[in-house]
């Protein structure tokens, strides 16, 4: 347990040293080299983190999933690895700090949040509990990269009608590139969103006897999944995007977001 | 007699203002022809681009002020009030110092950028044209053109010609990230348009279509941006297909107003558009720009891009500026020699014809010379003669190194009766 705590605090830290390192050329020209150790500092906070849950599942001889402040561990180091593959792939560093920052922020909440075990049938505690919560928390890795890239397209969108130049700590992307990191990663988060959401309602009525509670909070997450379906509709059948896209993206991220808190 | 230059520029005044002054191409020959025709003006010129619109005139100082200052107002295009608060009025070292900085494209919006000595050449032809040039304007026209060849090869600024266009192609760049995809409409085919299109589609765009008014230029230009040309009728249809769209047509007006570009928009469905408005007045509604993923820029928006390129010349700016105040200093000396000039000739003359004249009364009284004596007495003659000058003639010529010229040659003048009638009248 000891050894886990001590490799989620040194995720912590690496995760906020690659952050500070993204955003040193901001400080001073002198420390321009800096930023090329962000993902590397990130690589290594996600190394840690994941030291630090195979601890905690072989301390608690379980998987780390039954509490709120550990599915919330998981959805953040779900998405630093998910940024890190984007990153990779498209070397966009604008990444660095809206993910980074993300990932300390729902990793400081879950220390705050109770950390009781969720009520569960123990006839579901099976493959298909594993297959829901691994579908939500991949999705919502995936759809908070949807959620940066659609905040970047705003701030530039923004910078562009101001008619000088967008600032955010790091050279931004284009708009097309911003525009198509947000669709593509909605396509890859919406199904695996879909797939959680039905296996969390066959979850639920094995649990209640009904499949949907209508409680708020998961009204809240079918609104969302209704809003970002809309939205990825709307941008594979009828080539819609742009700004609006990029805002009813984030609104759906939000309203995502403000469920897993209230998980 | 002064060199007087009168105007605003995008320092100056804005967009706005200077859009309403700009005396249109097929205008301008008739009107330097009205400048240099007013009363009080010996010479003048007029310089109108979308940047600046300048009146150089050469005349008697208080007369030429008055007559540049009415001949804005009198376009009826300016209220007092806004050329009172917008225009500046140049004199002499000042005047010849600005022209000399614009000319070497020191004063442009954006520094460097090649365009403007055309754009003066164009100005110094048409008031040769209407016949304002004449001996003080031209000479310094044509100075202005070797400053500005000196400023080009001796110093950095011009290595990175950053213009409108390379401003307009960074935007692009921001939006389209490489513009390797991307479909660039040109609306217009006058020579701004072609320069624009010409840097953005350096960069390796997908399409490029050309569209203007007279089909014959817009399908030479396609011919050689490797596009193909589109009939004026189709521009509603091509906006909704273009991403980067350049417009620079002579129209006064606007050719898309918000009310043709919302329905655009909307058949977009959110796929930005770029207008790049370098037309002088502007063609794009500025309205245009809120619209949704619409984005419109003018010369004055691309201005803060340019500015960045400005930092990094600013030593070469430095050494530019440098020549222009030497070429400055260089050029008034040399327009203030002439000014003494006439007055050493006529010195020089009046003198020696008095010491002629003189030596002819009095050699009846030596009696018959010889050839030797007589040419000794000559040489005696011209010998007092040019000592007498010497020291009168040098401080003509220092004299032109610093202001007050005017007063000594008054002076001379007057002392040696060079104006005047008597013995030895100047012959000239």
């Amino acid at each position: 347990m000891d050894a886990g705590l001590a490799c989620l605090r040194a995720a912590l830290l690496f995760y906020a040293l690659g952050f500070l390192a993204a955003i040193a050329p901001l400080l001073s020209e002198a420390r321009r080299r800096a930023a090329a150790f962000a993902p590397w500092l990130a690589a290594g906070g996600a190394a840690c983190h994941t030291v630090a849950l195979l601890a905690l599942g072989w301390s608690l001889n379980r998987c780390p999933l039954a509490t709120v402040p550990e599915i919330l561990s998981a959805l953040s180091w779900a998405s630093v690895l998910i940024y890190l593959a984007v990153w990779w792939r498209y070397r966009i560093d604008v990444l660095h700090v809206t993910i980074l920052p993300l990932a300390i922020v729902v990793l400081v909440i879950s220390k705050v949040m109770p950390g009781e075990v969720l009520p569960v049938a123990a006839s579901m505690r099976g493959p298909l509990l594993k297959l829901h919560l691994t579908a939500i928390i991949l999705g919502v890795g995936a759809l908070s990269i949807t959620f940066a890239a659609s905040l970047v397209y705003v701030i530039v969108d923004r910078g562009l009608k101001a008619k000088r130049p967008a600032r955010f700590f790091v050279p931004l992307p284009s708009l097309e590139r911003c525009d198509r990191i947000g669709r593509v990663s909605l396509l890859w988060a919406h199904p695996l969103l879909t797939f959680g959401i039905v296996t969390g309602a066959v979850i639920n009525e094995s649990l209640t006897g009904s499949p949907w509670a209508w409680q708020p909070k998961e009204t809240l997450a079918v609104l969302a999944w209704v809003l970002l379906g809309v939205v990825l509709a709307a941008r594979l059948g009828w080539g819609w995007r742009g700004r609006k896209a990029a805002l009813l993206t984030i609104l759906g991220f939000s309203m995502v977001f403000l469920r897993m808190l209230g998980i | 007699m002064s060199i007087l230059l009168y105007g605003l520029n995008h320092e100056s005044a804005p967009l706005e203002l200077r859009e309403r002054l700009v005396v249109p191409e097929g205008d301008l020959v008739a009107a330097v022809g009205r400048l240099a025709g007013s009363s009080g003006v010996e010479e003048g010129l007029i310089l109108s681009t979308c940047n600046r619109t300048e009146l150089l005139v050469h005349g008697p100082t208080a007369s030429a002020e008055h007559t540049v200052k009415r001949f804005l107002l009198d376009s009826g295009r300016a209220t007092s009030e806004e050329l009172e608060r917008h225009c500046y009025l140049h004199a002499d070292r000042d005047a010849v110092r600005h022209l000399f900085r614009v000319a070497s494209s020191l004063d442009s919006m954006i520094v460097g950028e090649p365009q403007i000595l055309g754009q003066i050449k164009e100005a110094y032809a048409a008031a040769h044209a209407a016949g304002g040039l004449k001996s003080v304007l031209d000479s310094l026209l044509q100075r202005a053109f070797s400053v500005a060849k000196k400023v080009r090869t001796e110093t950095g600024i011009a290595k990175a010609p950053v213009s409108i266009a390379h401003a307009a192609a960074a935007r692009a760049h921001e939006i389209f990230g490489d513009l390797a995809h991307s479909a660039v409409l040109v609306v217009g085919a006058g020579k701004m348009a072609r320069i624009a299109a010409q840097h953005v589609a350096a960069n390796g765009v997908r399409t490029v279509r050309v569209l203007n008014r007279s089909y014959q230029r817009a399908a030479e230009l396609a011919l050689e941006l490797h596009g193909t040309s589109v009939s004026w009728d189709r521009l509603s249809e091509e906006l909704v297909r273009a991403d980067v769209v350049i417009v620079s047509t002579g129209a006064p007006h606007h050719i898309v107003t918000l009310e043709d570009a919302a329905p655009i928009a909307r058949q977009r469905r959110g796929r930005p558009l770029f207008f790049v408005d370098i037309a002088m007045p502007r063609n794009v509604d500025p309205r245009v720009n809120d619209l949704d993923n619409v984005y419109v820029y003018d010369i004055d928006d691309l201005k803060g891009v340019a500015e960045a390129g400005l930092r990094e010349r600013r030593q070469e700016a430095l050494a530019a500026e440098q020549i222009v105040e030497r070429e400055t200093t260089a050029y008034l000396d040399w327009l203030r020699s002439l000014e003494v000039t006439p007055t050493i000739v006529d010195l020089r003359s009046h003198l020696h014809a008095l010491g002629a004249a003189e030596l002819e009364r009095f050699r009846a009284r030596l009696g018959p010379l010889t050839p030797g004596q007589q040419q000794a007495l000559e040489e005696f003659e011209t010998a007092l003669m040019d000592k007498v000058l010497h020291h009168p003639i040098q401080a003509l010529k220092r004299s032109t190194a610093r202001p007050g010229a005017g007063t000594l040659i008054a002076f001379l003048r007057e002392a040696f009766g060079l104006d005047g009638r008597g013995p030895g009248t100047r012959k000239s």
